[in-house]
Parts: structure tokens; C-alpha cells; sequence
């Protein structure tokens, strides 16, 4: 054994950025002792780290993509609570750029994960200039979407809503702006983006498919500090900086001491209703087409405690006056108190409130009909990192979260009429428990096993229906009852195991693999071919079961090249799902009170290979990801009960980033995406009833044709500009799908096409020429 | 009330709207594509909507034809035996329809002898074609009474109402009670107004999700749907309103027709097959079915335009 604690003195902290003071995540901490000995640890979600390392002299390198690596030896007799403070690469003087990942993608437990910083996201070429996170992680090996103008990404197999997107620690229930062809997160507030596709460790649970943690930064604690863009579609503008200003710092010195608690606000809104007033015919003059959010976070610290506050607000609104208004948006506020209890315990305590809601009018010159849909969810966790030895790291923690699900209360209103009618609130309790520890055996094999705990309480006050049911037919109405506020009318315990093992081949290559449990108690009901921001989320209740998946991976990890820029990777998952919600043909979604008899209950499975070839240094960075899917589902009611692909299902995906610095003031970018086509319904035959003519489907087969393959390229070149040592600026030039291909969203067809009694095939394409944009950034 | 909260409908303008929005965008585009799909099974369709107005009665048998097959001849099924049968009355009254040409089976009523259908009685529909037997059922239910057509004077501005002139409202009361379904169609000089669009479907009086129940159709069903707004009618015109009893089930099925008809764009679901009533009886090998049967008591009234 030989190991005591007698001989062992604990390091930990913090680690910043050296300019900002922000604090970073997924650092590397690496001590090797004079043997030449490797212990490895990596910062958490808050910045915060702790190693148990041996008496005496140890060489501690603190690396990070992106930033001048720290290395220094130590002399360890005590104890040691230490910050350490990375400066970022592009603050040095000359090009060189060091070597930071150090192999962390091979060592380190984590599988199936990808990290991108909000410097990468601003790099990738994008629609209309306007760089984003979602369409930056859809570049990603694993993760596709339907098409453009389809909120959301698909990760292995998985559709839309079986993704937990967190925005600093809070559920986000619709990630889109404008139909997906932006996302609500502003990439000048977001310090990093972790996509968790497999392996998905304990602490996280709720969804299915994946989880997209987003972190959005604290703010500069030295110094004020603006930035923001102008751009084709929308503009946008950040400011930050310290609060509570030590004294000192009024005094001009160079380098200001970093304050106790610092701020940053960021907004963005789109002004296409302006752009497109000239072209609106009179009676559309006085409609608004835009969408706008808004991001602000304060935080303190003090000794060892540190406390967040953060807030997002954001909307999009289509009006037409005298017509119609449509509104959708999410809020969320966060709390959260990090508390390190000891020199090994590490604790995050978080509150937040998320809401998604939208709202819908419609009127004439007599009559209003309003109608609204809310997701409501409170709730409070407590998540500890506690680092018992050098080879063990355990993670436990809790969470309860409250939901109430208004899914649609509509008012009528007009001079003779006040009618007020909708769909009975639900109410929901969702709690969970985990504990997990991560164990390194040796230098060569190390192993994550966790445990999560998950139960959930479909609650009163309401109306539950009962009802009887034939597989694959609709649900015929049996009871209904009236329950009592916060009685329990079904409740659901589910276990979900998480494994994961590392197994060192060599300093370079390592295999791993893991097995991970989902259970799921909120379904999108949508039938759509893209989901649309009206899509009602409902919860687990006496009729619809909780989702689960079942997911096993195993990959191969390998560094090449000279100083092993390259990282490597080939995994392989499979996935198997039950509960899957479908629905009856022609299920009415909206306002359907008895929307669960028409909904339908299916299995799932999902497999696929992922080849992922990454340079992240240098003066030519970028990516090859090539994905080989499947994604099918087996629904008693739907295609004679056999297999048929999800509507998201692609076959192959391959995604080519790259960056490239030309000089000091122009970067170049490109990528090229290439996705096999999805799977649709074709109509085969027609017939005539009374005169109507009505299409036919032939055999009743879902999804049995495919629409062609989807290709594009996008460039951009940027260049920048350094005005003065405080202003920055730079001028992105893009063209998105540069060889204006006609990528087919889908295939539907006419019947009596506009009225020419022939029928027609049509092919849509949501952007269907290339698009040239122009934007311009600062920061001063 | 001038609103309709059909949620139905509300999903497809939802629909309409946020299409409209993606091409604000500008960048969407539509294209007419060629597509290779076979007509894989010719089913056979059965038109058997069946009324008490003293006419002859048809029931048209086809067969489906392909999807793209733009001479619209749908092969007729001539060699079928096809009878309703009266399942109140006891022994059941059988009303046999004979073979008149390409496919339509004719039956005349006759008050004298007494061959008529009879509200509120169950009929089956027996169709035999080579070895197979079909069967469908439905009651014939009562109708809504019309009180009167009214002429409106309307000034047209902009869509939907183009044309400035004279469009009617038909004044009709639902019948009390819930669990009524009406199918009202209108004729101009004779001739249906048979546009999708058009297609005037309605749940007692017009909407099952409010608890009013026998008083006046709502606007839409009574104004919008009886009137073609690009067209305003003329002196001398004949307007006809008919107010058809059918069933849910029948109007579940013309709901689905003209949703299926109004799909597609971006947020298109997939397209489906439309139930049919017309079920295998006794069948020597699987056949694919279409189409639809349905008992309709009649309410009419008619007007000249001055």
C-alpha cells in the first residue's frame, strides 16, 4: 500500500484567466513527483480544483487550449490552498503557440464528450455572419439536425427534446431563435460548451440523449470592457467589468487588482422587420418580426465562498397588426453559492427558476382569441465534489425540481362574448440522487461508476383520465377523476447505473468504454417534420410512461503527430430506448384535451460509428468528423408494426472545419457539411370521393423514402484590427453554402396543385441560394 | 361570434403562419420535382354517400389510380353486387342498386311504395365484387331545419373578400342536444361549390369545444364557408344551401381530407391514408378499401338572387 496520509499534503484552487480574472473549466492540473510519478486532475464546472499528492518536490503543469501553459515545481510540506493564473495565447507576443492538451483527451476518464469555447464557436464560419453555439455543435461528430430552420440538433439517434440543454445550470425548453436558425445563446457571453453524448455521468439525468451544458462567463473582475457586432440580421453588445473597484485600482497602476465581484450584461436583437418593411404590402405595414435576448450575471467572492446570480430573458415576436401575434421565449434566473468546506470538499448549491412560454393571437376587426402555454419549473440542487484520495474522486449530490405545465389557455373576446376555455395546469415533482466516484486504479486503468436515483410524482390538482386501450388504436375514455392539490396520482422510481472505464494502452492510445441509463419524464409532443415553438411539452402522467435508454459505447483514443496535435478518436454506441411517444394518424395536438388517447407507445434503438480527427494548435486548426448512423423505432399502429427510421435518421455525416491564420490580421475559415438524405412518406396513389380528390399512401409504410443527400460549403475570411491597445475590431466576411446548392428540407406533396387539378411533388428548401453576409465586431 | 376554435383548424393556420414567416426569410425556395413512386396497391374506393332527397341515389366503385396520373380515369369496378339494407326494420328492407355505366350504381326512391329511407333507422351497405364481401354501416341521423337565407351587401377589401357585391348567410339553428354533425353544401345555379376550401363541415353548431349547443351555426360555418369570396353572385342567380345530417365518424374523416390537403412547407407532418367505414365482410384475399359510406337526411332552401 504505502500510503498514508501522514505523507500527503492536498493542493488545490482556483484558475483564471490572467487578464479577466474569469475563472476556467477543464483545466489540467498535472503533478509529477521526482520519481516521475503522474497524477492528473482536471478544474470542475466552477473552476475549482484539488489534488492529494506526496511529501516534497512536485512539478505541477497547469494546461488549457487556448492558453500559455504554467509550469512550476513546488515544494509540498503543508498543505496548499494556490490559484494559478493562465494568459491567453493571443495576448502573447508571437505565434507560438504551445502544446496544451498534453494527451488530455486519452487520459482523462470522459468519453463521448466535446468541448468547444466560445473562441472556436466565433471561428466556424456561419449563416449571415453571426457565429452560434448550436450550429457550431452541429459540426460535431454524433450530433445532425433535420435541415436549416429546425430548432434543435438529433445527438446518436436521439430526437430534439431528449436533449438537456443547461444555460448556467438552468433547463432550457427551446434553444431556437427564428426557427433554429439561431440559438438563444449569445456567443459573447459563453465561456465554454461541454456536449455530453455517452458516458454521461451521474450528476447529470433528466433526458435521454445527451446533456449541453453551456457556461456563460462570470465578467471581467479587473477592468470595464465592452464588445459587440453589427451584423446583417442583428447587432449585438456586451459590457463587463468590476464591481465594488478596490481602492487601489483608482490609483493608475498597471496592473489592476482583480475585485471581489464583477458583472456582465449582454443583449442582442435582430432587426429583420425593418429590413423587410419596403417590401411589405400595406395591410402587413405595422407588423414585428424580431427576436431579442438578453444575458446578465453578477457574481461575489469572498475567502472561500462565491455567489452567482444570473438571468436570461429572451423573445421572439411575429405581429401583424389587426391580424395575428405570435410570441415564444424562455427566462430562467440562477443562484448558485460555490463553498469549499475543506481543502477536499467542494460544494455548489444552485436554485433556479426556468420558464418557457408562448402566446398566440389572432383577431379581426370584431374579435380577439388570445391563447398561451407555459412550462414552469423551480428548482434546487446541491452537487459536492469531494477528493478522498489520489485515487478517488466522488461526486454526490441532489435535486428537486417543481413543474407546472399550463398547456394552453385561450381566451375569446369580442363585443358580445367573453369566453374563457383551455386545458387543465399539470402539476409535477421530479427529485433525484446520485453518488459517484472515479477511481484510478493505477497509471493504467481507471474506472467511473455511478449511481443515479430518479423518481417522479405526477401531481394534483387536476384532471386524470383514464383510459382503455388497444395497442396501436386510439385510447377510448374510461374515468376521468378530479384530484386534489399535490395529491399523488402515479409515481415512478427509476435507477440509473453509469459505468465508464479507461484503459491506458500507452502514453498516446487508450480504449474506453461505458454504459449509462436515461430516464426521461418530459416529452415534446410534435408531429411535425421540424419542430415548431408551439410544441407542447407534457409529463410523465398515468398514460404516458417515463422514457428510458439504455446506452453502451466503447472508442479508441490516439494522439499522433509530431508534438501529438492531432487527437484521434473512433467510437462505436448503441443505444436501445423504450417509452417512445408516437401518435395515431392524425392525432390533433393543440388544445386536444384527450390528447394522450391518441398518442401511441414504442420502442427505440439507435447505433453508430464516429470518426473524429481534431488539430487543435497551430496556425491551421480544425476538424474531420464522419459519423455512420442508425436511428429506428418500432411502434405497434405505425408501418404494420416493423422497424422504421426516425425522421431524423441520416445514414452518413460527414462534418470538415478548418481554420486557418494567415497573418496577424487574417484568418480564413471553412467548412463543409455532407448528410445523407432523411427518410420521408411519399404518397403513391389518389382516388376521388364526392368530387375530393384524396392522396393515398398506398401501403401504410412510415418513412419509407428517402430525400436527396444534403451538401454545402461555407467560407469566411476575418480581419482584424488592432486601433489602439484597448480598441479591437474586426470585419467578418461569409458566405454560407458558396455553391448555392438546393438543399431539399423535405419533399410534400399538392394535391390539385394551386388549383390545376394535377397533383405535384414539391421540394422545399429553406435556403435554397447561397448567402453573403458582412458583419463587424469591437472590443474596447 | 365570429371566431372558430376548432383546434384543428387553429394547428393549420398555426401552420400557414410560421410557413409565411420561413419565407420572410427570403432564402426558401420550392421547386416542382419529378418522383418515381408506383401506385402500389389499386384499392378499391366506395363513394356511398346516400340521402332522403326524392333523386336517384348513386354509390360510385373505382378503383385508386397513381399519384401522378394526371388523366384523372379511375378504372370503374362494373361487375359489383351492391345493396343497402334496412337493419330497423324487421325483416330488413333491402334497397338494391343496379349497375348504370362506368362504375355507378343507381337506386330510385319512390314514396309511393314506399321505398324510401327512413330517419333515425340503421343501414348497412353490402357490396359483393368476384369472392369478397364488402360491409358498412350507418344511421341515418335528422338534420338542422334551415329558417332562410339572408343576402348580405359586402364591401370587398382585400382578402379574403375581393370582390365588392352581394354574399349570403345562412340562417339555421343547430339541433338541441350535443353529438350532431352537419355537412352544409352550397350550389350556384345548381352547381357545388366543391373547392377543398370550401368544404363546410360542422359539429352541432360548429364547435365541440364550447358548451352553447342548439342555437345559430357560428360565423364561419354560416358566412365564410357558404360564400366563394372571389366571386360575388349576380342578379338572377339561384343560391341552394343543403344541410347534410352525417356522423362523427364522417366528419372525422372530411376533417382529415382537408387537413391532408392543407399539409406541407416546413412544418408538414407525415402524410397518412384516410381511414375508410368499408370493411372486408368476408374476404378471399387481402383487398385495400377506400372511400366511405353515409346515411344523410336533407334540409334545403333556395334563393334568387334580385
Amino acid at each position: 500500500m504505502g500510503y498514508t496520509t501522514a505523507q500527503n499534503f492536498t493542493l488545490n484552487g482556483y484558475i483564471q484567466d490572467s487578464i479577466n480574472r474569469e475563472t476556467l473549466t477543464k483545466v489540467q492540473i498535472i503533478a509529477t513527483d521526482s520519481d516521475g510519478k503522474e497524477l492528473r486532475t482536471t478544474t470542475n464546472g466552477y473552476g475549482f480544483f484539488s489534488l492529494t499528492l506526496s511529501k516534497g518536490s512536485q512539478q505541477i503543469s497547469v494546461l488549457k487550449p487556448g492558453y500559455l501553459s504554467i509550469k512550476e515545481t513546488l515544494l509540498l510540506d503543508k498543505h496548499l490552498n494556490r490559484n494559478f493564473y493562465l494568459s491567453p495565447e493571443a495576448e502573447s507576443l508571437d505565434l507560438v503557440t504551445i502544446l496544451a492538451n498534453q494527451n488530455n483527451n486519452v487520459k482523462s476518464l470522459d468519453m463521448s464528450t466535446q468541448t468547444i469555447s466560445g473562441q472556436t464557436i466565433k471561428k466556424i464560419p456561419s449563416l449571415l455572419g453571426e457565429s452560434d453555439v448550436i450550429r457550431s455543435i452541429q459540426l460535431l461528430p454524433g450530433v445532425s439536425t433535420v435541415g436549416e430552420g429546425s430548432s434543435g440538433f438529433n445527438v446518436r439517434g436521439g430526437s430534439i427534446d431528449q436533449n438537456l440543454v443547461l444555460m448556467d445550470e438552468a433547463p432550457v425548453f427551446n434553444s431556437a431563435h427564428l426557427f433554429g436558425f439561431f440559438s438563444i445563446f449569445n456567443p459573447d457571453a459563453v465561456k465554454d460548451v461541454e456536449l455530453i453524448k455517452g458516458g454521461i455521468p451521474a450528476n447529470y439525468g433528466g433526458r435521454l440523449s445527451s446533456t449541453l451544458d453551456v457556461k456563460n462567463r462570470d465578467g471581467n473582475k479587473r477592468q470595464f470592457q465592452a464588445n459587440g457586432g453589427v451584423g446583417t440580421i442583428f447587432s449585438r453588445l456586451t459590457i463587463e467589468g468590476p464591481i465594488a473597484i478596490p481602492e487601489k485600482n483608482l490609483i493608475r497602476t498597471p496592473r489592476k487588482i482583480p475585485a471581489r465581484s464583477s458583472f456582465i450584461i449582454s443583449g442582442r436583437r435582430s432587426y429583420i422587420d425593418y429590413l423587410a418593411k419596403p417590401f411589405l404590402n400595406s395591410n402587413l405595414t405595422g407588423s414585428q418580426f424580431y427576436f431579442y435576448d438578453l444575458t446578465a450575471k453578477a457574481n461575489y467572492s469572498y475567502k472561500r465562498d462565491n455567489l452567482f446570480i444570473s438571468t436570461y430573458i429572451g423573445d421572439d415576436v411575429f405581429t401583424a397588426q389587426g391580424l395575428f401575434g405570435v410570441k415564444w421565449g424562455n427566462s430562467t434566473v440562477t443562484g448558485r453559492w460555490n463553498h469549499v468546506f475543506n481543502k477536499r470538499l467542494f460544494a455548489n448549491f444552485t436554485y433556479y427558476y426556468s420558464r418557457y412560454r408562448y402566446n398566440l393571437e389572432f383577431m379581426n376587426r370584431d374579435a380577439t382569441f388570445n391563447w398561451q402555454s407555459y412550462i414552469v419549473n423551480n428548482s434546487t440542487k446541491a452537487d459536492f465534489n469531494y477528493y478522498l484520495s489520489p485515487k478517488n474522486n466522488i461526486s454526490f449530490g441532489f435535486q428537486t425540481t417543481h413543474y407546472r405545465f399550463i398547456p394552453g389557455k385561450a381566451v375569446a373576446k369580442s363585443e358580445t362574448l367573453d369566453l374563457k376555455f383551455g386545458l387543465p395546469d399539470r402539476y409535477a415533482l421530479e427529485s433525484a440522487a446520485y453518488l459517484s466516484n472515479d477511481w484510478n486504479a493505477n497509471g493504467r486503468f481507471s474506472m467511473r461508476v455511478g449511481i443515479r436515483f430518479s423518481q417522479f410524482s405526477y401531481l394534483g390538482p387536476g384532471q386524470v383520465y383514464v383510459y382503455n386501450r388497444i395497442p396501436g388504436k386510439q385510447g377510448v375514455l374510461d374515468t376521468t377523476y378530479t384530484t386534489k392539490n399535490g395529491e399523488v396520482v402515479v409515481n415512478y422510481f427509476n435507477p440509473e447505473p453509469r459505468l465508464g472505464f479507461k484503459f491506458q494502452i500507452d502514453k498516446t492510445s487508450s480504449i474506453k468504454g461505458g454504459y449509462n441509463r436515461m430516464v426521461q419524464n418530459l416529452h415534446l409532443i410534435s408531429n411535425t417534420t421540424a419542430s415548431v415553438p408551439f410544441d407542447v411539452w407534457q409529463p410523465t402522467t398515468n398514460n404516458i410512461k417515463p422514457e428510458i435508454a439504455n446506452q453502451w459505447g466503447l472508442g479508441y483514443f490516439k494522439n499522433f503527430g509530431q508534438n501529438g496535435e492531432y487527437e484521434m478518436s473512433c467510437e462505436s454506441y448503441y443505444k436501445s430506448l423504450q417509452n417512445q411517444v408516437d401518435y395515431i394518424d392524425g392525432a390533433t395536438l393543440l388544445l386536444n384535451e384527450y390528447l394522450e388517447a391518441d398518442l401511441l407507445n414504442g420502442i427505440g434503438r439507435a447505433y453508430g460509428l464516429e470518426a473524429y480527427v481534431r488539430k487543435a494548435t497551430g496556425n491551421f486548426t480544425g476538424w474531420i468528423s464522419y459519423t455512420l448512423s442508425r436511428s429506428e423505432r418500432k411502434v405497434i399502429g405505425i408501418n404494420d408494426g416493423n422497424w422504421y427510421p426516425n425522421r431524423f435518421d441520416r445514414l452518413h455525416n460527414l462534418y470538415v472545419v478548418a481554420q486557418y491564420k494567415l497573418n496577424k490580421k487574417w484568418d480564413l475559415a471553412a467548412n463543409f457539411v455532407f448528410s445523407s438524405g432523411t427518410p420521408s412518406n411519399f404518397f403513391s396513389g389518389q382516388y376521388s370521393v364526392q368530387g375530393y380528390v384524396i392522396p393515398d399512401a398506398g401501403s401504410n409504410a412510415r418513412n419509407n423514402v428517402r430525400i436527396p443527400n444534403y451538401h454545402r460549403l461555407d467560407i469566411s475570411a476575418t480581419y482584424t484590427r488592432k486601433k489602439t491597445k484597448k480598441y479591437k475590431s474586426d470585419w467578418v466576411f461569409s458566405c454560407y453554402n458558396i455553391y448555392n446548392r438546393r438543399n431539399p428540407f423535405s419533399i410534400y406533396f399538392s394535391t390539385n396543385y394551386q388549383g390545376k387539378g394535377q397533383n405535384a411533388a414539391i421540394q422545399f428548401s429553406v435556403i435554397g441560394s447561397f448567402v453573403p453576409a458582412i458583419s463587424y465586431n469591437f472590443t474596447f | 361570434m365570429k371566431l372558430d376554435f376548432n383546434p384543428n383548424k387553429l394547428s393549420k393556420t398555426i401552420r400557414r403562419l410560421l410557413f409565411l414567416a420561413m419565407l420572410f426569410a427570403q432564402f426558401a425556395c420550392e421547386d416542382i420535382i419529378q418522383v418515381n413512386v408506383q401506385n402500389q396497391s389499386k384499392k378499391i374506393v366506395v363513394d356511398a354517400f346516400i340521402n332522403t332527397i326524392n333523386k336517384i341515389q348513386t354509390i360510385h366503385i373505382t378503383r385508386s389510380i397513381g399519384y401522378f396520373d394526371s388523366s384523372r380515369t379511375e378504372p370503374p369496378v362494373t361487375n359489383a353486387k351492391v345493396a343497402i339494407i334496412d337493419q330497423t326494420t324487421l325483416p330488413g328492407k333491402l334497397f338494391v342498386f343496379t349497375h348504370e355505366k362506368n362504375g355507378k350504381y343507381h337506386f330510385t326512391p319512390n314514396p309511393l311504395t314506399g321505398d324510401t329511407f327512413t330517419i333515425g333507422h340503421d343501414y348497412a351497405l353490402l357490396i359483393v365484387i368476384d369472392q369478397d364481401t364488402l360491409l358498412s354501416l350507418s344511421r341515418l341521423h335528422p338534420t338542422a331545419k334551415i329558417d332562410s337565407i339572408r343576402l348580405v351587401d359586402v364591401e370587398g377589401n382585400g382578402p379574403p373578400i375581393n370582390t365588392t357585391g352581394k354574399y349570403i348567410e345562412l340562417i339555421a339553428n343547430d339541433i338541441k342536444g350535443k353529438g350532431d354533425f352537419y355537412w352544409i353544401k352550397t350550389f350556384r345555379n345548381d352547381s357545388f361549390l366543391n373547392s377543398i376550401d370550401q368544404l363546410n363541415i360542422s359539429p352541432d353548431m360548429g364547435n365541440t369545444s364550447i358548451k352553447e349547443d342548439g342555437q345559430l351555426f357560428i360565423y364561419p360555418v354560416r358566412y365564410s364557408k357558404v360564400n366563394d369570396f372571389s366571386r360575388s353572385f349576380k342578379s338572377k342567380e339561384t343560391v341552394r344551401i343543403e344541410i347534410h345530417s352525417i356522423n362523427g365518424l364522417a366528419f372525422a374523416w372530411f376533417n382529415l381530407i382537408a387537413n391532408e390537403n392543407q399539409n406541407g412547407g416546413l412544418f408538414a407532418t407525415p402524410p397518412i391514408n384516410i381511414f375508410t367505414n368499408i370493411v372486408p365482410y368476408n374476404e378471399t384475399k387481402k383487398i385495400g378499401l377506400a372511400g366511405f359510406f353515409c346515411m344523410s337526411a336533407v334540409a334545403s332552401a333556395s334563393v334568387v338572387i334580385p
